[in-house]
């Protein structure tokens, strides 16, 4: 039997999602018989190949994020997504409250920052955006909530996909922290 | 009320005309979402939850707002309606900054409960992340505009139920605000923290800092008791966790005694000064040290064998009246002294003797009404008594009367901070002058011929013959068509309300009170055997010690030689502290530290309130059960065990039967 194929990816996030994930504990051994890993943080492998099922946590918080979920998409059958940064925006969206430059300057110049510290600025870092859920970017197939979603919803929903079917969490399984 | 009969669901249910179609619902078991609609407040259809088919109707309307008719053919669970509502909860989330992972109420919070019913993954619109500000300058209540669904629950109970008015809606369209007195922070208006708009908001923006983080509702042990604080006697829901006081809610919102005060809802949260753990005994260079129980009953039991007159006991009005009448009988029959009093003995002899003089009536206490009177009342007469101070939720009925029932306010007080924004007619009598005012008004009723009665006694006629409008008006420096207006409002009402309190009772004299039962009378303010008369008292079980024997002799004209005072966890005041100086042997029962503690020879541990349980008496007579709630700190005895504990030293059964 050929394993399902899933790559999956972190953006602007906290990486809980995928601890969850990991905290399917000896849930994976029986995972790993039907699906095989490609790209992932969890794996260090960075470019995309064609998969079944892309997974992508976080949200869209710079040029870089923007250009990873489209690569995805463009490489994978059905898209998942986790965590509610990726559903809704979720915790990074509250710097959409204040500017790039207002949120830079504090983060690097305020009373909180050891001294004599610069905003970096270099022609390789991507330059922050407004913050967004994975779908104002690219078309998401299927949706985990939860900060982080419990590793059962992510069970759930892998055994759905596995079953040939687009999970919804029932509402009992639903979280938003 | 006519029935009527729809058809909801392909289900015949039946309901009476004027009912919403929401109701009727609700009445039948018919589950139909709702989020601006609370239980008790009138419907404003403002979030469209609550949509439903109707048959001829062009477009589905709000359940909460629809009048039902006999006959009307009712949807409520159509996949179409289905899908709208789970469209209205997105364009709420991006509306505003709904973000559930850093917001306090998450789990206690209706708006998430209907997006996981309706299974809300994902969001098809833009977000707005409008920059919105937040008001936390208050003691208690935080608004985070951010957290707001606009659906305006806090504004009606603010308006309906607490009869504040302070919050409303300001500014247009998707700009519209919940503002406190046009957008002042909550501390600078006139919002009198009452808390209720934390409890009626079903999203987290109004939250109480007092309650922040400490729990949720689902991990919480639920206990509907009684408020100690005073003698109204509020039903709390008080939730606990680990032992711990987590939040405090009025069971019954909006209902007349619904609402809650700060203290009720905020202030007894908190557990400070010190608590008192162990007993402390003075040692022999005058220092308070700790020792065990049975050290310092046996110190309290050695001084009581000793002494043999001139022992008192005070107690406080917080105790129920199981401790109570266990107390008096400790005093009684151990200590063997028939001198006991309450804290607010005072009152009582007063308006007690007050009562009495009233045309010889001997109805006691039970002449007062109910206090759900002032609800009903088209005029109220405040005679020195600040209830919004002293009694918040008499303050907030008076509010209701005032504002919804177009109820006259007419205010006898030195001050002009008694209900301001409120009061119809304000009569400033002289200090002292209460008496003049109160008999020149009864004169004034007779001679205009606003009295109700029929027959007016001879011997109230020749009394008040004296209080002629010149002499009333040198004695108090009120004028004469003031007082005749006063008389003309209250005289005329139908049902006129007097409501007196300390301002009054500090005067000493029982005749003050005799003359607001006589005003009262005079004007047929009866329902039924009672007047329309309420006395404010102070505690929370005041009338039960009242009535259980426990101020009929004052004790405070003579000093005693050695004092029990249970003050528990109430507070003492200056007046008390005073007092105490140079009783010989002190010894106080109390939960906290204080400056009565430390003027003590003994000091035995208390529980607070939450710690106890017994009957109260609230002030209009109803018998209301006070439930413990913790489990009391560090294990310490309940009072009647220390009782107990000090009567056996002396060789005494004090039992409880």
């Amino acid at each position: 039997m050929t394993k399902v194929k899933v790559a999956t990816a972190w953006l602007d996030c906290c990486s809980g999602c995928h601890m969850s994930f990991l905290d399917l504990d000896e849930a994976l051994i029986g995972l790993a018989d039907v699906i095989e890993i490609t790209a992932s943080p969890i794996t260090d492998i960075k470019e995309f190949s064609p998969v079944d099922v892309g997974i992508i946590e976080g949200a869209v918080g710079n040029l870089h994020d923007e250009e990873v979920a489209k690569r995805l998409r463009a490489n994978c059958k059905i898209l998942m997504v986790w965590g509610d940064c990726a559903c809704f925006g979720g915790i990074v969206n509250m710097r959409n409250l204040f500017s790039a430059e207002e949120v830079l300057h504090r983060y690097y110049n305020t009373e909180s920052t050891a001294k004599g510290s610069n905003i970096p600025s270099s022609e390789d870092l991507p330059p922050l955006i407004t913050v967004k859920p994975i779908n104002q970017v690219v078309k998401v197939d299927c949706y985990v909530p939860g900060c982080p979603p419990s590793s059962k919803a992510i069970h759930y929903a892998l055994a759905e996909l596995l079953e040939g079917r687009i999970p919804i969490l029932p509402s009992e399984m639903m979280r938003f922290d | 009320m006519s029935e009527i009969t729809l058809t909801i669901n392909d289900k015949q249910v039946k309901g009476k005309e004027g009912d919403t179609v929401l109701e009727i619902c609700q009445a039948n078991g018919i589950d139909v979402p709702t989020l601006c609609h609370l239980d008790g407040l009138s419907d404003v259809g403002a979030c469209r939850m609550c949509v439903v088919e109707i048959e001829r109707e062009r477009r589905p309307v709000p359940a909460c707002t629809y009048p039902a008719r006999d006959g009307l053919v009712v949807k409520t669970d159509t996949e179409q309606l289905e899908k709208y509502r789970r469209q209205m909860l997105e364009l709420i989330f991006t509306e505003r900054n709904h973000f559930c992972m850093f917001c306090e109420q998450s789990g206690d919070c209706e708006l998430q409960k209907l997006a996981y019913r309706y299974q809300m993954d994902n969001v098809r619109y833009p977000y707005t992340f409008p920059s919105l500000p937040v008001d936390s300058l208050s003691d208690y209540l935080v608004i985070d505009h951010s957290r707001c669904v606009l659906c305006g629950r806090c504004i009606r109970v603010c308006s309906e139920i607490v009869a504040s008015h302070t919050l409303d809606f300001g500014r247009r369209g998707w700009r519209t605000l919940v503002g406190a007195d046009l957008e002042q922070p909550l501390s600078e208006s006139s919002c009198v923290s009452c808390g209720a708009c934390v409890q009626a908001c079903p999203t987290g923006a109004i939250f109480s800092k007092v309650n922040l983080y400490k729990g949720k509702t689902d991990e919480c042990q639920q206990i509907t008791t009684v408020c100690p604080a005073c003698g109204v006697g509020c039903e709390l829901n008080v939730m606990v966790k680990d032992n711990n006081l987590v939040r405090i809610e009025a069971p019954r919102l909006t209902e007349p005694r619904g609402p809650l005060c700060p203290i009720g809802r905020f202030e007894l949260l908190y557990q400070t000064p010190t608590r008192v753990i162990s007993p402390l005994v003075r040692g022999k260079q005058g220092e308070l040290k700790e020792c065990s129980l049975d050290k310092a009953t046996q110190v309290i039991a050695d001084r009581l064998r000793k002494t043999e007159d001139g022992f008192a006991g005070i107690v406080s009005t917080r105790i129920p009246n199981e401790t109570l009448s266990l107390f008096h009988k400790f005093i009684g029959e151990v200590v063997g002294s028939d001198w006991i009093d309450t804290r607010d003995g005072e009152s009582y002899r007063i308006i007690t003797e007050g009562i009495r003089q009233f045309q010889n009536k001997r109805k006691g206490l039970d002449i007062e009404c109910p206090i759900e009177e002032i609800l009903k009342a088209d005029c109220i007469v405040i005679a020195g008594a600040n209830p919004e101070e002293t009694h918040p939720i008499i303050g907030a009925l008076v509010r209701r009367a005032v504002s919804q029932r177009g109820a006259k306010l007419i205010v006898i007080h030195l001050s002009r901070d008694v209900f301001p924004l409120w009061t119809d007619l304000w009569l400033k009598p002289r200090a002292g002058s209460e008496g003049v005012l109160l008999n020149g008004l009864a004169k004034v009723l007779i001679d205009k011929g606003l009295v109700k009665q029929e027959k007016i006694p001879a011997e109230l006629v020749s009394s008040l013959s004296q209080y002629k409008a010149d002499e009333v008006n040198k004695a108090t420096g009120i004028d004469k068509e003031k007082l005749e207006l006063a008389a003309e409002i209250y005289g005329r009402a139908e049902r006129g309300v007097i409501i007196y309190g300390e301002g009054l009772l500090e005067r000493d004299d029982p005749n003050l009170v005799t003359a607001v039962l006589n005003l009262a009378d005079l004007t047929g303010n009866w329902v039924g055997d009672r007047l329309r008369v309420i006395s404010l008292k102070t505690g929370a079980n005041s009338r039960g010690a009242w009535e259980l024997g426990l101020a009929v002799k004052g004790i405070k004209q003579n000093k005693p030689k050695g004092l029990y005072l249970l003050l528990a966890d109430e507070q003492e005041d200056e007046e008390l502290l005073n007092w105490l100086e140079g009783i010989d042997f002190l010894v106080v029962q109390a939960s906290y530290h204080s400056p009565a503690t430390s003027m003590a020879d003994v000091v035995l541990p208390s529980p607070i309130w939450a710690e106890r349980e017994g009957k109260y008496v609230a002030m209009d007579g109803r018998v209301l059960e006070l439930k413990q709630v913790l489990q009391p700190k560090e294990g310490l005895l309940q009072d009647q065990e220390i009782l107990i504990e000090i009567s056996k030293k002396l060789g005494r059964k004090l039992s409880s039967s």
